[in-house]
């Protein structure tokens, strides 16, 4: 038998990595850098692996969802990244589709969860 | 921070060339984020490191979901390399060949309709013939890396700080320039011992006009030889192709490269140390496009010389055998030093 929570932190990662884009650029209309996002993430409950997190911005970046600059300013210099109009555009429909995303599952699972209880 | 340097290097030096400044400027600052939020929360700076890039994972995953890892024939890590040499081969097979050509018109302006036709022949079958070795070699060592990875992402093996390697020291680098050399080199040989055995020897001029070649070889003894000459080609091109890939001197390529050395050497001293293989006629060769007069003081000069040259061959080439090994051998030494 396998270990259960070793099946589980498996799923677990995989429905992490889905969300994990939604999440960075819900945070991204104030710039941010790196590891600011980790910790503003981490505040709000959600634990976030720096090494996805990092190759995720630049490639955000590529795909033209972000913008990014560099402060130097500050004590060391940090990239920080924002969203652009297109990148706006894409978080917005991206929440549409998240939430029917969700309420589809949830009824399914809900719908699934009855027929358990009514057969029981 | 040191550890740090070593990190960030693993990271960016499988990324293209020109995203590694950004990159290696982007990741340290991060990283020294992450190490100076542990320490304020009062750990020592040095097992903040270590947590910090134990948490980041090893380089050579982090590197690849930077640059979106995919498998390849020959990977984009490579293919910056595969195209260097690729260039360098098909354009040495065409500049040798052209020149093979050229001299044979030249030796014979009659049959040039012939000629040239053996020369397009001959060129497309090269040149498809380089493709597809430089092609294969490639093809190999990305094979390799993808199935052997040292500590690539297929591996099972936890991976740890302390397995980073030093950045190199400069005194174990390659300068590109060596590698591209050494295959426009190999390609001329290739293309002169395959087509122009009999090139290899003294031009005879008659006013101004190459009027034809003494020949140093027997061609038809030598020709026996060529397979194994393809052979050592073959290996000093994929050597110089490893070269141009890692950039610096590693124990495999020195152990390649002494191979080599020491393959061409016994190569060398079957063929010189037999007397089949020269030229019997050489002298005499001279004497008829009268270079040489029969009889003369000359001719017993550069009878001698002659047989002096062809005994004494082997021993200069052992010598130069011997200077690339110790030479190579330093560098292992100093290697392992800088190390």
């Amino acid at each position: 038998m396998k270990d259960i929570n070793e099946v589980i932190n498996g799923f677990m990662q995989e429905l992490r990595r889905g969300t994990i884009i939604l999440l960075v650029l819900s945070q991204l209309r104030e710039p941010q850098y790196g590891y600011s996002l980790v910790s503003v993430l981490e505040g709000k409950g959600v634990a976030i692996d720096p090494g996805t997190l990092y190759p995720l911005l630049r490639r955000l970046e590529k795909q033209e969802l972000l913008e990014s600059k560099w402060d130097t300013d500050d004590t060391r210099p940090r990239k920080y990244y924002l969203l652009n109009s297109f990148g706006k555009e894409v978080y917005e429909q991206l929440c549409a589709e998240w939430k029917k995303m969700i309420s589809s599952v949830e009824a399914v699972i809900e719908r699934e969860e009855d027929k358990g209880n009514g057969t029981n | 921070m040191e550890q740090i340097k070593r990190y960030v290097y693993a990271v960016t030096r499988q990324l293209p060339q020109k995203q590694r400044p950004e990159i290696e400027r982007e990741l340290h600052s991060l990283i020294e984020d992450m190490v100076e939020e542990r320490v304020l929360s009062g750990k020592d700076a040095e097992s903040a490191t270590e947590e910090v890039l134990l948490e980041l994972g090893n380089p050579n995953a982090l590197a690849a979901n930077y640059r979106g890892k995919q498998r390849f024939l020959i990977s984009p890590e490579l293919f910056y390399s595969y195209m260097v040499v690729m260039k360098i081969v098909l354009i040495s097979i065409f500049v040798s060949m052209t020149a093979v050509f050229a001299i044979e018109f030249i030796l014979n302006p009659m049959e040039i309709a012939v000629q040239f036709a053996n020369y397009l022949l001959s060129l497309f079958m090269v040149i498809i013939q380089g493709f597809a070795w430089v092609t294969i070699s490639f093809a190999i060592i990305e094979y390799a890396g993808v199935k052997f990875p040292k500590n690539g992402p297929g591996t099972k093996k936890e991976w740890k700080p302390s397995q980073l390697s030093p950045v190199p020291n400069p005194s174990t680098l390659i300068k590109p320039s060596e590698p591209i050399t050494s295959i426009i080199f190999s390609i001329l040989f290739l293309v002169l011992f395959t087509f122009s055995t009999h090139m290899f020897g003294i031009f005879v001029f008659q006013e101004g006009q190459l009027l034809n070649v003494v020949p140093f070889f027997n061609e038809e003894v030598f020709r026996r030889f060529i397979p194994i000459i393809w052979l050592l080609i073959a290996l000093s091109i994929l050597r110089d192709c490893l070269k141009i890939i890692t950039k610096k001197w590693t124990k495999s390529l020195i152990g390649l490269h002494i191979l080599f050395v020491i393959a061409s050497f016994l190569l060398a001293l079957i063929m010189f140390t037999n007397p089949m293989i020269w030229n019997s006629n050489f002298t005499n060769d001279l004497v008829e496009f009268s270079l040489l007069s029969e009889g003369s003081e000359t001719f017993d000069l550069v009878a001698t010389i002659w047989e002096r040259a062809t005994q004494g061959i082997i021993y200069v080439i052992a010598l130069i055998t011997l200077i690339d090994i110790i030479h190579t051998s330093l560098k292992a030494y100093r290697m392992k030093n800088a190390g």
